[in-house]
């Protein structure tokens, strides 16, 4: 924390008890600091007083609808889903199975460092998958693993969709690492040629459609995000 | 403490703060209010993924700060088109005694729309919103460290600003 960064950290009461009374005192002693001080608490006063009034003016009738209006529809759904898909720790057993045999296997002969790493029974993306998650798009592909679609799933995290020469996966953010949602192999016998002809794996499709909130990025937002270190 | 009893009740006790968050983020009032919407019902739409007993103004905070982000693009060339009117902000009767108040109303809003938009958003959550450091960085996903140095830069800026008239 540079100097500055403590002092406001100390107006702004975030310090621990021992910092903030050195502080205090360093204020104290300092009438250009206390000076600063008092503008600062000034102009927080000043922002709360133009943006609380926007806070205590009524709510306009159609936001207030807007809450009550699509709620039978919603719960009808997630219901739906909620019958309808796998519970988590299911997914994880079940993508650690197909992880370990398509891209462990023997049929995929392994070089260099696994793409995966298990930790606390989750399965996260290392080495290659791990790169190309963070920085392919998927409007200039460049490497082995190719991007899909990249949206944003209900709890706001970033997922992107990908295809390798062995099989198609979803992996989501959690925590700054890429959280595999789902691996599915390519079918025996048949290689990235097919499997891109054929379009999605209907079973990536179903995870896709039933983890995306709103709508794919565009090019010009799967590049912003990627600025955004996928936040 | 009274608990409001469903997630729609609780929905709609955020609706003010939420509403002032969308000011602050998008800089005009009825933009402001499209994104308030659209965060009700991503909200709505993805109530299973909240956790209860987690703060659910923070999930909707944090909802409507990635709907904003995301439509960046379409924003900024919308922005660069005309400087935001208070006039349409739906703000309640205004008193006629006082025009002080409203002058360094306008001043400081006017000056929170030259932020930089991480400024703007972070000066938002802890100055306005009352948010802890350690919460808005876990709400952004950004460490703590970069929560403070753009808030030091942002009120900077913004003292700078409001003090130069």
């Amino acid at each position: 924390m540079t100097d500055d960064e403590k002092f406001f950290a100390w107006l702004d009461g975030e310090l621990e008890p021992k910092e903030a009374s050195e502080m205090e005192a360093r204020v104290a002693a300092n009438p250009q600091l206390q000076r600063l001080a008092e503008q600062h608490r000034a102009l927080g006063a000043q922002l709360r007083g133009a943006f609380d009034p926007i806070a205590a003016a009524p709510v306009p009738e159609r936001l207030r609808s807007a809450v009550r209006r699509p709620a039978n529809v919603v719960d009808f759904a997630a219901a739906k889903r909620a019958r309808s898909m796998p519970s988590l720790p299911q997914w994880a057993a079940m993508a650690a199975t197909l992880v370990l045999g398509v891209l462990l296997g023997t049929q995929v002969p392994q070089q260099g460092p696994a793409p995966v790493q298990i930790q606390g029974g989750k399965l996260y993306a290392a080495s290659a998958l791990n790169t190309a998650l963070n920085t392919e798009l998927a409007s200039a592909p460049t490497g082995d693993v190719r991007i899909g679609l990249t949206f944003r799933d209900q709890a706001g995290e970033i997922c992107r969709s990908f295809t390798g020469s062995a099989g198609s996966g979803l992996a989501c953010r959690e925590s700054s690492r890429w959280l595999l949602k789902g691996l599915f192999a390519a079918p025996e016998g048949e290689g990235s040629n097919y499997r891109m002809a054929a379009g999605m794996d209907p079973n990536l499709a179903a995870l896709v459609e039933s983890t995306m909130s709103g709508d794919p990025f565009d090019a010009a937002q799967e590049k912003a995000a990627r600025n955004r270190q996928w936040q | 403490m009274d608990q409001p009893s469903s997630f729609e009740d609780q929905l709609s006790a955020l609706l003010p703060r939420l509403r002032r968050f969308a000011c602050a983020l998008s800089r005009d009032p009825g933009d402001a209010d499209d994104l308030t919407q659209a965060t009700i019902e991503r909200a709505l739409k993805s109530r299973e993924q909240w956790q209860t007993g987690t703060r659910l103004d923070s999930w909707c905070y944090r909802i409507m700060r990635n709907l904003w982000i995301d439509t960046a693009r379409s924003r900024s060339r919308k922005d660069a088109r005309e400087v935001p009117e208070e006039e349409g902000l739906n703000v309640g009767e205004d008193p006629r005694d006082a025009m002080e108040a409203a002058v360094d109303l306008k001043r400081i809003m006017e000056a929170m729309t030259r932020l930089p938009d991480e400024q703007r958003e972070v000066v938002a959550l802890i100055l306005v919103e009352g948010f802890g450091y350690r919460e808005v960085s876990e709400m952004l996903g950004i460490p703590i460290g970069t929560v403070s140095s753009r808030l030091v830069r942002g009120r900077t800026a913004l003292l700078a600003m409001v003090g130069e008239q």
